[in-house]
């Protein structure tokens, strides 16, 4: 029987996904849980297996496709088996995600016509309704019809709609980023890449997290002697244990969650009119992939030792690099560390990843000359630095956390 | 025209005044129709012309509208340049002939060797409980005769000059003169003036909405924007004045600025002149513009009652006019 490719919901809060590429062919032969196609999603470009083994046949989805969640996109089917003929309602889906609002169509009450379209509202069209104004404006100002609802009658998409949407975009892009158009330079170009997926996203995140957060930045260094001793002594035992080396990030880690929990504002969201202090700490670790970063979160980690980090830290990153991390393991972090030390970084700022409200970018172990006992003497020194939205973290509640979390650093034992 | 004198004349006198004018100056031009001399006209326009012209060039007819179209067709053939006044428009049906298949074909029939600069004019619309077979408006047949001109003045200003236009047209013209306009006065310059066929007006600019219209309607649409005004939307009320040739730049234009168009006019909606200027808005330039749909607001499909309630009933008031444009102005907004 012939089995239906659809499009896969793998986040809970998807309604569309954009279609990259088949990683088979039309005809070709395929076996069940091999990887079928890649589609992007608001988060990451995801690999989708076949749900079947068969012949590939009735491909629809091309690249650059937005397609709703469900679609039939593909059929496999059995050796010398006809492809069906299309389901009707899985085509009547593409495009309906708005509220339909029934509207009666306007009459002038004395004896003068008004002529009127009577099109049967409740006719799926598959189309969105909108007025060519509408539509022209959309286009110029890249906006998706299908995520606007219109006020229009029978939900027509008018101008004020999208006026609308493109104020509301507005304020998430407060810089403007299609509003401001400086001319570019007059240059040969190498390549253009198109703002879609998880680069899109970062870019909104991060233009809308540096112009509507009040950044504060505070940094220190850490004397990390103790902590290399630590790691040292315990590198052999936790890689017998485990299969995995410690890493200075591992132990930064562990250090983070077990101060995070003391000093709820810098775990905390701003949240329009509220501020939202959380009781679990869920770590994003920054990652940088080939073209985009990620931040895959190890939730809880307030309630893991530091064994577990480790593991949950190699999954993450091993899995992030090979594009297998599922989205809820991507999003939802409360805190994040960002750690540029291994490309020999001594310190930088950070900017905050929201809804969190503050981030802490980690530098590279250095020795330094510093005050000891006896004089000055070189001790492996490490740079914190630690952005806070001020609307939520004040300077002196960023101090006491970052002078925590160095004392901690400096005194690893604790973590034990 | 600013230095020109300039007092306030009625409809009717501005017509009258344009005959008058290009009589005293160009003795080709005439006047031919039925009880034009003595009685002045069934609605007094040519009052006082038989006394200044005598009745060489003021032709009283017989009940005849096919030999009016046809003696001033063979008479523009000639060298003349005839006006012939049709009592009613909806006697032009008996001179179709002549106009849509004689004066209006005849250059293009005989190679350009001569012309037909002969204008018709005629009282059209209802409101004055005329009854059916007196208060059409017939502009639609006239637009659809290729070799013919039309134009629907609205206003005294524009009645004379475009009177004076059409007069030295050297090709036939079709001029409406809407029954209820003919009282309606404006300021009129004293001297003669042309106003170019194929230059629609904006009456009044509006951000919300264009309305339309021409010949009487316009006057209804400029009062029904008066009330809009009030409730802060403002209406742009566009005058076609000629309806062939067509200002389409002006059209589109306003249609771009404002988005929603209602077409406004007096004759049946089926088949009617807004069926056209719908066609050609979604068909254009102001497609992309538009944020609605093309409404048309025209007089019904039925004859016009003798009943006043009812003949009132049939044709767009201002009041209906308010409130198709108040329902579009708000749609979706």
């Amino acid at each position: 029987m012939a089995y239906e490719v659809i499009l896969p919901k793998v986040d809970m809060v998807m309604e569309t996904g954009t279609f990259v590429e088949w990683l088979k062919q039309e005809g070709q032969q395929v076996v069940k849980g091999e990887p079928l196609f890649t589609i992007l999603t608001d988060k990451a470009a995801i690999e989708i297996e076949s749900p079947a083994s068969g012949i590939l046949a009735g491909v629809s989805a091309k690249p650059n496709d937005v397609i709703p969640v469900s679609e039939t996109i593909a059929y496999i089917l059995a050796p010398g088996e006809q492809q069906p003929e299309r389901r009707r309602s899985a085509i009547a889906t593409r495009k309906t995600n708005k509220t339909a609002i029934s509207v009666v169509p306007a009459e002038t009450s004395a004896g003068a016509v008004v002529v009127e379209p009577t099109a049967n509202p409740t006719t799926p069209t598959g189309k969105v309704r909108a007025s060519p104004l509408a539509r022209r404006m959309a286009a110029e100002l890249g906006l998706n019809l299908d995520t606007l609802s219109g006020r229009g009658p029978r939900g027509r998409i008018q101008r004020a709609d999208v006026v609308a949407a493109a104020e509301t975009r507005a304020t998430i892009r407060p810089s403007g980023m299609s509003a401001l158009k400086i001319p570019l330079p007059d240059a040969r170009r190498k390549e253009v890449i198109p703002l879609t997926g998880p680069r899109k996203i970062i870019a909104e995140r991060m233009a809308y997290s540096a112009a509507t957060a009040p950044h504060i930045t505070l940094s220190l260094y850490v004397d990390m002697s103790e902590a290399t001793h630590l790691r040292a002594s315990l590198l052999e035992k936790i890689e017998e244990s485990t299969g995995q080396r410690l890493s200075f990030t591992a132990i930064l880690v562990r250090a983070v969650a077990a101060v995070l929990p003391r000093h709820p504002f810098i775990n905390a969201s701003f949240n329009g009119d509220e501020i939202i202090c959380w009781e679990d700490v869920h770590l994003g670790i920054a990652t940088s992939l080939k073209d985009y970063l990620i931040v895959p979160v190890i939730h809880q980690a307030q309630t893991k030792n530091l064994e577990q980090l480790v593991v949950a830290l190699a999954d993450l990153v091993e899995r992030a690099r090979s594009h297998r991390l599922s989205p809820a393991e991507m999003s939802g972090s409360t805190f994040t560390i960002s750690n540029l030390g291994m490309f020999g970084i001594e310190s930088f700022t950070a900017i905050i990843n929201p809804p969190e409200s503050a981030i802490l970018g980690v530098g590279k172990i250095d020795k330094r000359q510093t005050e000891g006992e006896d004089g000055l003497v070189l001790k492996p020194m490490m740079n914190l630095t630690l952005s806070a939205d001020h609307r939520v973290i004040d300077g002196v509640a960023a101090a006491g956390f970052l002078s925590e979390l160095k004392a901690t650093l400096e005194n690893p034992y604790l973590l034990l | 025209m600013s230095d020109q004198k300039t007092r306030e004349i009625t409809y009717l006198e501005a017509v009258r005044e344009a005959m008058v004018q290009e009589m005293r100056s160009d003795p080709d031009v005439f006047l031919m129709g039925e009880d034009i001399g003595v009685y002045g006209g069934a609605f007094g326009v040519s009052q006082g012309m038989l006394d200044e012209f005598g009745p060489e060039r003021i032709r009283e007819t017989p009940i005849s509208e096919e030999a009016i179209a046809g003696a001033a067709t063979g008479a523009a053939m000639m060298g003349m340049r005839p006006i012939i006044e049709i009592m009613f428009m909806d006697f032009l049906t008996l001179a179709m002939d002549q106009l849509a298949n004689q004066a209006a074909k005849i250059r293009f029939m005989f190679g350009g060797q001569t012309s037909v600069p002969l204008v018709c004019r005629a009282p059209a619309g209802s409101g004055t409980g005329a009854a059916a077979q007196h208060c059409q408006s017939l502009e639609a047949w006239l637009v659809h005769a290729p070799g013919i001109k039309v134009v629907a003045p609205s206003t005294p200003y524009d009645a004379k000059g475009l009177l004076v236009t059409s007069i030295r047209d050297n090709n036939p013209v079709f001029f409406m003169e809407h029954k209820l306009l003919y009282r309606t006065k404006g300021q009129v310059p004293e001297d003669l003036y042309s106003i170019p066929f194929g230059q629609a007006e904006v009456k009044r600019p509006g951000r919300d909405l264009t309305v339309i219209a021409y010949s009487n309607m316009v006057v209804r649409a400029l009062e029904a924007a008066e009330i809009l005004a009030v409730e802060n939307i403002e209406i742009e009320v566009v005058d076609l004045r000629t309806l062939k040739p067509l200002d389409e730049a002006t059209l589109i234009a306003s249609v771009c600025k404002t988005g929603r168009v209602l077409i406004v006019h007096e004759a049946p909606l089926t088949g009617g002149f807004g069926g056209e200027l719908a066609a050609l808005i979604a068909g254009g330039e102001a497609f992309d513009f538009l944020d609605a749909p093309i409404r048309r607001l025209a007089g019904l499909d039925i004859p016009i009652p003798y009943n006043r309630t009812l003949e009132r009933a049939t044709v767009p008031q201002v009041e209906d006019i308010v409130a198709a444009a108040r329902i579009l102005a708000k749609e979706g907004k």
